[in-house]
């Protein structure tokens, strides 16, 4: 049982190997990870003498900490080392890279590592992402320490337990645990497109495949419109195409329209044929007017219907539809009548038809009214969304009240992320 | 392809080489020039071939880095090479860029006197706005505002024009390289291409590259960007050795400052000339002063995983705004304090700017041959033998710069 307590790497960086005989075998030069149950363990260190690499293995170790590293083995029983791509090492590839915290949903670097002893294994308990790791790796963390006592604080530990953290290069994913993953799914699509635009083109890309189709469409209609197409562009027309069909159209549209022509229609070829029109409509409006920013789907009912069969209508149709407050009343040839709130629906009488309670004093904006109006018209009347419609009085679409506020107050995620 | 689509693409992807390039020529850069011109005449204008052609080779590296890995420079030498020599390096960069930000603020101040606006008054003021700008404004108008301060640039090339310079002299004084060994002359040559080519602007570049997200298939017009931005930034400061050349050196006149430079214009060539020149420097110093206290706190933030961004608040991001506060406040009240140790701090600067600036080009350079970082697009030999001589040069030159600084005599 090698190892018990806990460590920092950078603690036994350039430390002394000796063999049982107290002879230098070398110095720690990298430590070797692999997959562990619960938590990635160390498999073998890595030791220099001489300009040479040596492989240490884990079950040859005698002593290990912070103090007396030392092996049961003699120096011609250690093997040469040469790197290679397939293992993980510490030092090498993790050390000093970014990670994902899933847990405050940002994105840290790696300082420095903590060990602990577990079944007789060194495992990979957390990383230290503070300052504190920092002047560690710099050999200066106890002076550090020294000078804040003199204003009576303390240099604060900054750790992030391993179970939390979502590295972001792909061969580093493979030892990590499967938590992360789902702790980052469950993060608010917003704060994962915070996290993307925090990243390079590369890393967002891999990361947003790992995500589910749903929560990955979910956060690329958070981000801005350069990353959103950058990474669709990157990826493979058949996963492009999945991820945009789970997206509303108007939001699809938003998307498509930033691509390079050929590799928008290739998407929408593999899309399915309906949902793939309402995206075209939408497509052949100005992107900053009524018709760009709406959407297609709303729920619109005849104004035969009764209060009960709208209610049962409702029940099967608000699922797929994202503004449900308002339900348009509208003729055979999709002419705009009415509008019922979800509130008056709820509060009528069950026998009561439509087009007795609907409201025909509505207010609507042609598909080519500028953003500014529209935004104007919904603050004033206080609307939680406004009918498009075509000079026939035919209802196009709908803007939905959040849409038109991230237009003029885009979300962080949205704004160009630039350092000036 | 058809000329109208990469025209767009083109536009799109233009603006990181072009605004770098051009808040390069900030008030030390302004006075250099200024200077040179009204010492040496047209004889120092070759010097600006070798330096454009040395910037357009770095540049084009650093623009290459940033399209292939979309990460910044001091990212991928704390990736690569580890938190120590990244941590002594943001140090030195830290003090460095703060003496650039003071030459900055003194520029500001000096234009600022000479248009007869007390400096106790305009340096608080310029100081707070730059503040403001930064943390209080969003990104769009910091863009739109620093795109129009880069047109002001073009008021040296017409008044260049207007000095009406002896051409032939001046195409000799380009074409033809002249050296004087007279330690004044080789000082103000090597202070060309250090001015021109400092330390902090490969690290502004290769974020803002990064930033944009430019796509490895665009990086052609990224290129052309660079190219086009190097060529600006240089024909203005040919400009400015024009007109000083022109109207200054054969009077004899001795200038120290780019403020002088627009005082003793004003006689000879009018008032539109010193107006150009001191609106000019007060433009350049004032841009000079948002670019690097900011650029300084991202690479710092970047390398040390900190959070960091414009519309981050002091809450989320405490390091980030404070260095970026930190260095505005110190910088206008050295400004403000009579007495304070300026020269010495500019002098300190421009030594660690020049200490700094081989480390950077070497671990760029060899970043940009790691075919892990880079791929195929790493150096092609041919291009690697120029950059590595380019490289090469600019240390020596940095070298001597540098014992100059330390043994004034023996230059």
């Amino acid at each position: 049982m090698p190892f018990f307590g806990e460590l920092f790497v950078s603690e036994i960086q350039k430390k002394s190997v000796l063999d049982p005989r107290g002879e230098e075998l070398g110095k720690v030069r990298d430590l070797v990870v692999v997959k562990g149950d619960p938590l990635p363990k160390v498999s073998a260190l890595i030791i220099e003498k001489k300009k040479r690499l040596y492989c240490l293995l884990w079950d040859d170790l005698n002593i290990f900490n912070k103090r007396i590293i030392s092996t049961k083995i003699y120096g011609d029983a250690v093997h040469l080392y040469e790197y290679g791509e397939t293992d993980l090492l510490i030092v090498r590839d993790i050390f000093d890279k970014q990670i994902v915290d899933a847990n405050g949903a940002r994105v840290v670097r790696v300082n420095d590592i903590r060990l602990e002893g577990f079944n007789s294994e060194a495992v990979l308990l957390a990383v230290d992402v503070g300052m504190r790791g920092i002047m560690r790796r710099l050999g200066v963390e106890r002076g550090g320490d020294d000078l804040l006592k003199l204003f009576r604080k303390r240099l604060p530990y900054n750790l992030i337990s391993w179970n939390y953290i979502q590295p972001l290069e792909p061969r580093l994913t493979k030892i990590s645990l499967t938590v992360p993953r789902q702790m980052v799914s469950e993060l608010h699509p917003a704060d994962i497109a915070d996290i993307i635009s925090q990243i390079s083109q590369k890393e967002g890309e891999s990361f947003l495949k790992g995500l589910d189709v749903e929560t990955a469409a979910e956060t690329l209609s958070e981000l801005q419109p350069d990353v959103q197409a950058a990474i669709i562009t990157g990826m493979e027309t058949e996963e492009a195409a999945d991820i945009i069909e789970e997206m509303s159209p108007d939001e699809a549209a938003d998307v498509l329209s930033d691509l390079p022509e050929g590799k928008a229609k290739e998407i929408l070829e593999h899309i399915e044929k309906e949902e793939a029109e309402d995206i075209q409509e939408l497509l052949s409006h100005e992107e900053d007017t009524a018709g760009g920013l709406m959407t297609n789907e709303f729920i619109a009912y005849s104004p035969e219907l009764t209060v009960k069969e709208a209610m049962e209508a409702f029940r099967r149709d608000a699922g797929e539809v994202e503004t449900v407050y308002y339900i348009y009343v509208v003729d055979a040839d999709e002419r705009l009548l009415g509008v019922v709130s979800l509130r008056e629906l709820l509060l009528s009488p069950l026998d009561a038809k439509l087009s007795d309670i609907m409201e025909t004093k509505i207010k609507v904006v042609p598909p080519e009214t500028d953003e500014e109006e529209v935004a104007g018209v919904i603050s004033k009347y206080n609307l939680i969304a406004l009918p498009v419609v075509d000079s026939d009085g035919v209802l196009l679409g709908i803007i939905a009240m959040d849409d038109i506020i991230d237009r003029i107050l885009p979300p962080a995620a949205k704004r160009r992320r630039r350092k000036v | 392809m058809s000329l109208w689509k990469r025209l767009v693409i083109f536009i799109s992807i233009m603006g990181p080489g072009i605004i770098t390039a051009n808040i390069d020529n900030d008030a030390s850069g302004i006075t250099t020039y200024s200077v040179a011109g009204a010492r040496f005449g047209y004889s120092l204008l070759w010097t600006l071939i070798p330096t454009t052609i040395a910037l357009v080779v770095i540049q084009e590296m650093v623009a290459r880095m940033g399209v292939v890995t979309g990460k910044g420079l001091s990212d991928l030498i704390r990736e690569n090479y580890g938190v120590r020599s990244t941590f002594y390096m943001m140090c030195i960069l830290f003090i460095a860029n703060m003496g650039t930000t003071v030459a900055n603020f003194a520029g500001w101040a000096a234009s600022m006197e000479i248009l007869g606006l007390s400096k106790y008054m305009m340096v608080p003021l310029g100081a707070l706005s730059v503040w403001f700008l930064v943390v209080k404004g969003s990104y769009r108008s910091v863009e739109r505002i620093l795109l129009f301060a880069c047109l002001l640039y073009f008021g040296y090339v017409i008044s260049g024009v207007l000095a009406r310079p002896e051409w032939k002299e001046v195409m000799y004084g380009t074409f033809v390289p002249q050296v004087k060994w007279n330690p004044e002359f080789v000082m103000l040559g090597i202070g060309i291409i250090g001015t021109t080519i400092t330390p902090w602007m490969q690290f502004y570049l290769q974020s803002s590259i990064a930033e944009k997200g430019i796509q490895k298939e665009e990086y052609r017009a990224s290129r052309l960007d660079v190219f086009i931005g190097c060529s600006i930034t240089d024909i203005v400061s040919f400009f400015i050795i024009v007109t000083c050349a022109t109207i200054l050196f054969p009077q004899g006149i001795r200038i120290h400052e780019a403020s002088e430079a627009a005082i003793a214009l004003k006689p000879l060539a009018g008032d539109y000339a010193f107006f150009v020149f001191a609106i000019s420097l007060a433009n350049a110093s004032l841009l000079g002063a948002i670019i690097v206290p900011l650029a300084t706190s991202y690479y710092i933030c970047e390398a040390m995983g900190w959070e960091r961004g414009v519309n981050k608040t002091f809450r989320d991001a405490p390091q980030f705004m404070w260095i970026y506060t930190v260095m505005i406040v110190t910088a206008s009240l050295l400004i403000l304090i009579p007495g304070a140790p300026l020269v010495l701090l500019m002098v300190l600067s421009s030594v660690l700017n020049g200490v700094l600036l081989p480390f950077v080009l070497l671990y760029a350079i060899s970043l940009v041959n790691n075919r892990k970082v880079m791929g195929e697009y790493v150096n092609s030999g041919i291009y690697n033998f120029i950059a590595w001589c380019t490289i090469g040069t600019v240390i020596v030159l940095t070298g001597f710069f540098l014992v100059t600084v330390f043994f004034p005599a023996a230059a």
